[in-house]
Order: structure tokens, then sequence, then C-alpha cells
């Protein structure tokens, strides 16, 4: 094997740094780096970086990359700065938790944990930051070691420091970890553990637990594992266990070790064979009982991958259809529209269950996927429902049962449906008036092709995309055809008519008047995810303004008087 | 990092604000990367990257710049004067503008509310003079207008609330989240105290009566207060003022119009820049008058008359 293929991965790197380098060269210098000062590559990388920067005459200057930055030294984190790049600390590694996380559309392997400076002292004389392991540092950084960074830089984010860990950062291990995680830590309530990723240590009961299977995507088989969920006084988490898990309900537990993961946007509890898990007692805990009843949710908390969802609904409405599977068997879906006086979801049912609408019933161990952006509660088993006699609330009124949220509740909280919230238009997003849809897959068309499906004859639809805002928070809208008919109190053959004896432009100029800084209330559902939040409305209207009384509000609301 | 980058992308959300409060700011925030939001802190802690704000025009005109046509105007609320511009590189922002130039130049003067972005010259003195940048405008009949003056008075209370309650506190966010400052402030607050010196918000007080008392008013007289300019500037720009004048003569000219009544440093200086004169022209311009050749004095700060003999 040549030098250029055994170092292929850390010529690449030092290609994006310095293109011109030649690759043969680059490996033999990562050979002699590895041979004749026994350095491994990772840890040559900077180095051999810095030589070919020289070399190749990349500056700071005229480089595409990064300025080189001097070497800052520091001994303790209060020493950094919050754009300090370039930094060699000393650091304690306190835990290691790897994760998949989609950077820039890849699937990336990186890693984050606890560190902290000082660490040749005692554990209260240090200062511990969270950092990110974006270079795969595995395994130099074990849990338990002391390694020397060089090459780390400063990250921060909302006035929260920490450190990133890069691919060409140099790990020099200092004294050797166990790579165990951290025990003797305090253990912590279980609704604080749901807010951190990270190494945990809690005390709870087990609420459930099942064995279940994990199928490999590759389709290597399948890994045995165990499900449940844990409770104490503040709350309770699912748990995925993956070694042997033999508490059973109602046991009271003390979990060493374990680590805190987001299934989606889910917080659960992940225990490996670093994990320790002993018998707790503490006659003094609530029993089983107590906490099954915490775990009652409304459809304002539903979130995507939830388990175990113990919950009371109102039937809205029931039906079934039949489609093919793929063994080639026909299969029978149910579902329909459920409420509370939260707000509205989808419920649907994997076994025999045909409720009429009003019913009410109680859903136990239900789980919750995302159906077009909204929460789906999904039952697989009819041992799952049960029948209500009495009503839990006075029976909601579908065609008329809205859930007024704020806008900023909105944005911060879940995706959900049947709510209503009020904001001020700022913006009319490109995009609304007549708009061409492909045939194939309803995307818009964009001069009259698809990016998916190539040249279309489109097909035409009515659209308004407006942006809501409330002064602190603000949410895109839109507007789909009947919506947007009934708002406009236009057909969308009058508006492709005015769209056709003036222009589109005109129709948006028009649009600006009637609606810029306009407050609007609009009913329908809400999608957020980590781009912000979309409401679609089922209805939109502009609400008449009354300055008059509007001031005299504020005036009471703050004290004032003229 | 991730993390960082994916925030730029959600938008920011659009600030209801006197134009007192914004010009009056000169602590600014840009932003790192290119996609990175900037930022004009004010004195009570309003984090701007955009704005909604209103008021009646008061200056509007077209300006020929290396990279094309842009426009630029003054809107006028209860406490001040907006400077807004329509840039080059929004040219579908330029068939309505044109329609609100001609209505302008022929005289007609309305309401408008004005989404934009903030942004700032610095002069070589360090000095910051904020302005808009215009993403979209609507003209706004008086019921609109008045229900904006209700939001922006609103949202100012709730930024000079949480500013007195900062007096109190160490500047670090625990203590001002403790001190119930509403979450989204708390940032903006911890950096315009560190920048400015404390001051007394008596007047920003008195702008947000002024604009409830104007959207409660059903009296004309009462309403005139907040769509009237204080005080008339330059005269409609006719054929002879697209001219460039002396900044002096636009100084002299709005003095003497306004009559015995004081003119604020803002509209004089926009009465320059109408004229034709750049900002630093028309502040030193003022500056001169001032104190070097006497000829107007200022009664009142940031308040000037013509010297009387």
């Amino acid at each position: 094997m040549t030098d250029k293929t055994t170092y292929t991965n850390q010529i690449a790197v030092v290609k994006q740094e310095c293109p011109d380098a030649d690759e043969e060269e680059v490996g033999q210098e990562f050979a002699r780096y590895e041979k004749e000062f026994l350095i491994p590559p990772e840890d040559a990388l900077r180095s051999v970086i810095s030589k070919f920067q020289a070399a190749t005459g990349v500056d700071a200057a005229k480089g595409p990359s990064v300025p080189v930055r001097e070497e800052k030294k520091v001994q303790r984190f209060s020493e950094l700065g919050a754009d300090d790049r370039n930094v060699t600390i000393e650091v304690s590694v306190v835990s290691y938790t790897p994760r998949t996380q989609m950077v820039r559309g890849e699937e990336r392997q990186i890693a984050f944990g606890w560190i902290e400076d000082n660490p040749w002292e005692a554990g209260s004389e240090r200062v511990r930051w969270d950092y990110k392991d974006w270079g795969g540092k595995e395994d130099t950084l074990l849990p338990g070691s002391v390694v020397r960074l060089e090459g780390a830089s400063v990250n921060e984010w909302n006035d929260k420091r920490s450190i990133n860990i890069n691919r060409t950062t140099r790990v020099t291990v200092l004294k050797e970890g166990s790579g165990d995680p951290p025990v003797g830590d305090e253990p912590i309530s279980i609704s604080k553990a749901s807010e951190i990723e990270g190494f945990v240590n809690l005390v709870g009961r087990i609420l459930s637990s099942k064995p279940d299977v994990i199928v490999r995507r590759d389709g290597s088989g399948e890994l045995p594992v165990v499900r449940g969920r844990i409770a104490d006084s503040s709350g309770s988490i699912g748990f995925l266990s993956w070694k042997e898990f033999e508490h059973e309900e109602g046991a009271l537990v003390k979990i060493v070790g374990a680590s805190v993961r987001k299934f989606r946007e889910t917080p659960e509890i992940n225990i490996n064979d670093g994990t320790v898990i002993e018998p707790y007692h503490d006659t003094a805990f609530p029993e089983l009982e107590e906490l099954s009843a915490s775990t009652k949710v409304s459809i304002a908390e539903l979130r995507n991958g939830m388990r175990d969802v113990s919950i009371t609904l109102q039937v809205e409405n029931w039906n079934q259809r039949t489609f093919d599977a793929n063994d080639g068997g026909k299969r029978v879906v149910r579902g329909g529209d459920v409420m509370d006086p939260t707000g509205r979801c989808r419920l649907t049912a994997w076994c025999e269950f045909d409720p009429e609408p009003g019913d009410f019933v109680r859903i136990e161990g239900g789980r919750v996927q995302f159906w077009q952006g909204s929460p789906d509660l999904v039952i697989d088993d009819i041992d799952q429902v049960s029948s209500l006699s009495d009503s839990p609330w006075d029976k909601l009124d579908p065609e008329n049962h809205w859930v007024g949220v704020g806008l900023s509740d909105i944005t911060k909280g879940g995706s959900r449906r049947g709510v209503s919230t009020v904001g001020t238009i700022v913006a009319i997003n490109n995009g609304s008036g007549i708009i061409e849809r492909c045939p194939e897959c309803r995307r818009m068309l964009r001069e009259s092709s698809c990016s998916e499906h190539g040249l279309q004859k489109g097909e035409e639809d009515l659209r308004l995309r407006f942006v809501l805002d409330n002064g602190a928070s603000n949410a895109n809208l839109f507007l789909g055809k009947e919506p947007a008919e009934e708002f406009l109190e236009m057909s969308m053959q009058d508006v492709k008519d005015e769209v056709s004896s003036t222009s589109s432009q005109d129709f948006v100029s028009r649009l600006q008047s009637l609606v810029l800084g306009r407050k609007m209330l609009v009913h329908g559902r809400c999608s957020v995810d980590g781009q912000g939040a979309m409401v679609f409305a089922e209805r939109a209207e502009i609400i008449e303004q009354k300055p008059a009384e509007e001031a005299e509000e504020v005036m009471k609301r703050w004290g004032l008087v003229l | 990092m991730i993390a960082q980058s994916a925030s730029t992308r959600v938008r920011q959300s659009a600030i209801r604000m006197f134009a007192q409060e914004y010009s009056e700011a000169s602590l600014v925030e840009q932003g790192v990367g290119e996609f990175d939001p900037s930022f004009v802190v004010t004195k009570i802690g309003a984090r701007v990257n955009r704005c909604l704000v209103g008021g009646v025009i008061e200056r509007l005109e077209r300006r020929d710049a290396d990279s094309g046509p842009y426009y630029s105007g003054q809107i006028r609320d209860p406490s001040g004067v907006h400077y807004f511009s329509v840039p080059p590189f929004k040219p579908e922002l330029h068939p309505d503008i044109e329609e609100l130039l001609a209505r302008f130049d022929s005289g007609d003067r309305f309401l408008m509310i004005i989404v934009g972005r903030s942004r700032w010259n610095e002069s070589e003195e360090g000095g910051i003079f904020t302005s808009i940048n215009t993403e979209s405008f609507s003209v706004i009949d008086r019921t609109a207008y008045q229900s904006w003056l209700v939001e922006a008075s609103e949202a100012t209370l709730r930024r000079l609330d949480a500013y007195s309650k900062s007096l109190g506190c160490e500047l670090d966010r625990g203590s001002l989240v403790a001190a119930e400052v509403p979450e989204e402030l708390v940032s903006g607050l911890l950096q315009s105290r560190a920048h400015y010196s404390d001051f007394d918000t008596e007047a920003y007080q008195l702008f947000v009566l002024k604009a409830l008392s104007a959207a409660r008013g059903e009296s004309e007289e009462s309403v005139e207060v907040a769509i009237t300019p204080a005080v008339e500037t330059v005269d409609d720009p006719g054929p002879e003022a697209v001219g460039v004048s002396e900044p002096k003569e636009a100084v002299m000219r709005a003095l003497s119009n306004s009559g015995d009544g004081l003119v604020d440093y803002d509209t004089l200086v926009g009465a320059c820049i109408s004229a034709g004169s750049s900002r630093e022209e028309a502040e030193d311009t003022i500056e001169h008058l001032r104190d070097v050749s006497m000829e107007i004095s200022e009664p009142r700060f940031g308040f000037f008359s013509i010297k009387s003999e």
C-alpha cells in the first residue's frame, strides 16, 4: 500500500486546507511523522497542515480557509474569549456521548459531553464546560482521562460558551481514563434529566418494562432491547436498555451512569454496559399508582417520538380503509380525529377499534409519530383502549373547538392542530397568488419545472404565504386554496382574471395594502421545527381595529393616566 | 456551531418602536458571518434587526447610485423621525415607491407603515446614525396607524418596565430573569446597560403618552398632534428645491418657516439632506451656525431657533 492510500482520510483534510498540496508529498509527510517521529497520522494532522500551508503559500490573506491564528495557551476556561480559536488547554474528560447529527444534509457521527479545566486539582477547583467533538476523537476522549487539546476553538451560543474539538485538533492523552462514566455524583430528578443531554444518575420507580427488538437498518439482524418507563415525583421518562434488564414493574432502582439522548423530540434514558442499576430503598418514595397518574398527558403536550402515552380523548370522527400490504394480503387501518380541551390530533389504530363520534376513550401505552407535521397518536392493540362512561369534560363541539394559543407559545411549543392565534402581518412571501403545481408530487413548479420530476404541465393552484409577527416571535402563515378564496372574498378564477388583466406583481401590491401591518386571527394547525414555526390556516381574518379601546386597555394594563 | 448557523436562518421578529428610541441608539452589533444578523441595540434594550414602524411621510426622493436608483425618505411619528431607504437591490419595490413619490411630489401626504432591517452609518468621529432598509411598506389609513401607535406604545412600555427592573440588578442573565425581565429582552438589556450610561426615561414615557393620546383621540385636534409634523420642514420640493442648495440656506429656511417655534435637530438635518447635502455637512453646518457664526441658538438641548438680534 502506498502512503497515498494509507493516509487517504488525513490527506483529504489537508487538501481542504491546502488545495495546492501534492497528495503524494502529503502522504509521504504523514508516513514520515508516523515512522520517523512516531506520531500517528491523527496527531500529525495539524503539523502537516501548517507545513503545507507554509509550503504552498496558503496564508491568512489569500487562503480560502479560516485564517491561521496564533496559538492561545491557557490554563483555565475563564481566560478564554468568545471567539478564541487555536486554543491549547489541558482538561479532564467527564463524559463522551456519541450522536448522529445531520450536518449540511449529511449524516455525521459527532459527540458531545463535559470537560473540566484545571484537571490536576480537586474537582471543586474546576470549571465544567460543554464540548462537541466534530473530529471523531472517541479513542482519546475517554471519560476519566486528562488530555491536552491543541487547536480547539471556543463557541458561544446563547451566552454560554463551549469548546469545539475539530478534525484538526490534536488530542494528547496525559492520563489514561477508564472509559467509565463518572460515579458518585448525586442523582438528579427526572424532570431535570429530561432537560439535558449527557450522563445522569437517578432514582426512580419502574412504571413499565417490556422486551423489544431493534431491526438493524443494514439488514444484518435484530438487536434485543428492553423498553420501558421510569418515574419519580417530578415526572417520568422512557428508557431503552441495550443490556439485560431484569427489574420488574413497581421496583425502585438507582441508575448510575445512564445517558440521556433525544429520540426525535423526546428525551430518553439509554442504559448500556457502563450503566449500573441497583435496587434502592426509600419507604417515602411515591407508590406506583401515584406515579402512574403523573404520566397522563394532554394533546398539547404530545411530542414526536413519545411512547407509553396515557391520555383521555373525545372522538370526533372515525373511519377505516383497507390497503394492500407488502406481503400481498389486505390490511385494515382505522383512524380519526380526536380532541381534548387542549387541542385536537389524529388517532390511528392498528387493531379492531371502532368508536362512535362523541365517545370518550382512555388510551394507555400509546405512541406518537408525526403525520404531515402534526402529532399522530398510534395504538397497536385493542387492550390499550378503554371506554369511559363518565364524561371527563363537557362535551366539546367539534365544529367550534379551537384552543387560543399566543404566537410566542406556538413557536416555543410542539406541532399541534386545532389552534387559533393572532399576529401582525409583516411580510408577503414569494409564491403568493396563482402558482403551478407538479401533477406528480404537488410541489410548486419553477419555470414550469419540478425539482423532482423535471418539465411538467402544471396544475394551477391558489396560495397565500404571509409572515405573522408579534414583535417577539414570528411564524410563516400558509393559506391554501379554500381559505385563500374565503379570505380574499374572491374565487381562484377571479384572482386569475385579476392577474391576467394586470400582473402578479400588481396583485401582490394590492394584497400588501390589504394586509401589511394588520392584525390577523388565524384558525388552523401549526408545525414547529428547528427552522421555526409554520401555521397552516383553515381560515384567516383581519381583526377589526379599535384603536381607542386598544389604547384604553394598554393604559389600564400599565397604570397610565393622561 | 450547527445550532448557530441554523439560528441565523430563523427569522428575526419585527420590533415595534418609535423614532426617538431608534435614533438615540448608538450601540451596534455587526453579525460575524456573511449571513449572521446585525443589530442596533437601543438605550432600553431593544435588539433591532427588523422593525415595524409607522408615521406620516415627510420626505421622499429618488437618488442615483452606482448600482442603480434608490429612494430615501423620512416618516414622522409622535416622537420624531425615522430615516428609511428603498435600496437599488429591491427592484420589486420600485414601482410602488415610484407611485408614492409621484403622490408626494404632487403635494400629497399620507400615513405609512414600513417593515425594514436596521442599518447604520458611522461618522469619522464614531457617531452612529441609524436608519431603516425597507423590506416592504404600505400606505395605511388613520385607524390602522392608531392601532400601530398602540402596539408600539405597549412594546415601548414593556421595554421601559424591563429597563427599570434591570436597574437594581447585577448585570447577568440570571439576575435579570429573576427580576422578571421578559426572556426576549434579556440579551438586549445586558448589552445596553453595559454600553449606555444611565439616563432619565421621562422623555420616552412622554412620547408614549403622546402616542396613546393620539390613538385614543376621536377629535381631530389631538390626532393632528400625531400625524402632522410638529414642525414643517422644507417646502414641498418644487422644481427649484431639487437643485442642491447650501446646507446653511436649508437650515435658515427651516428655522424661519417655523416662525417663533423651535425646530429639532433631526428636522434640520433632514432639511439639509432634502436640499442635497450629506449628513456630515448638515451636522457641521448646524454646529458652525451655533458655535462660530452664532446665527442660530439652541435654547433647549436638541432644539434650535434663529438667534434674535
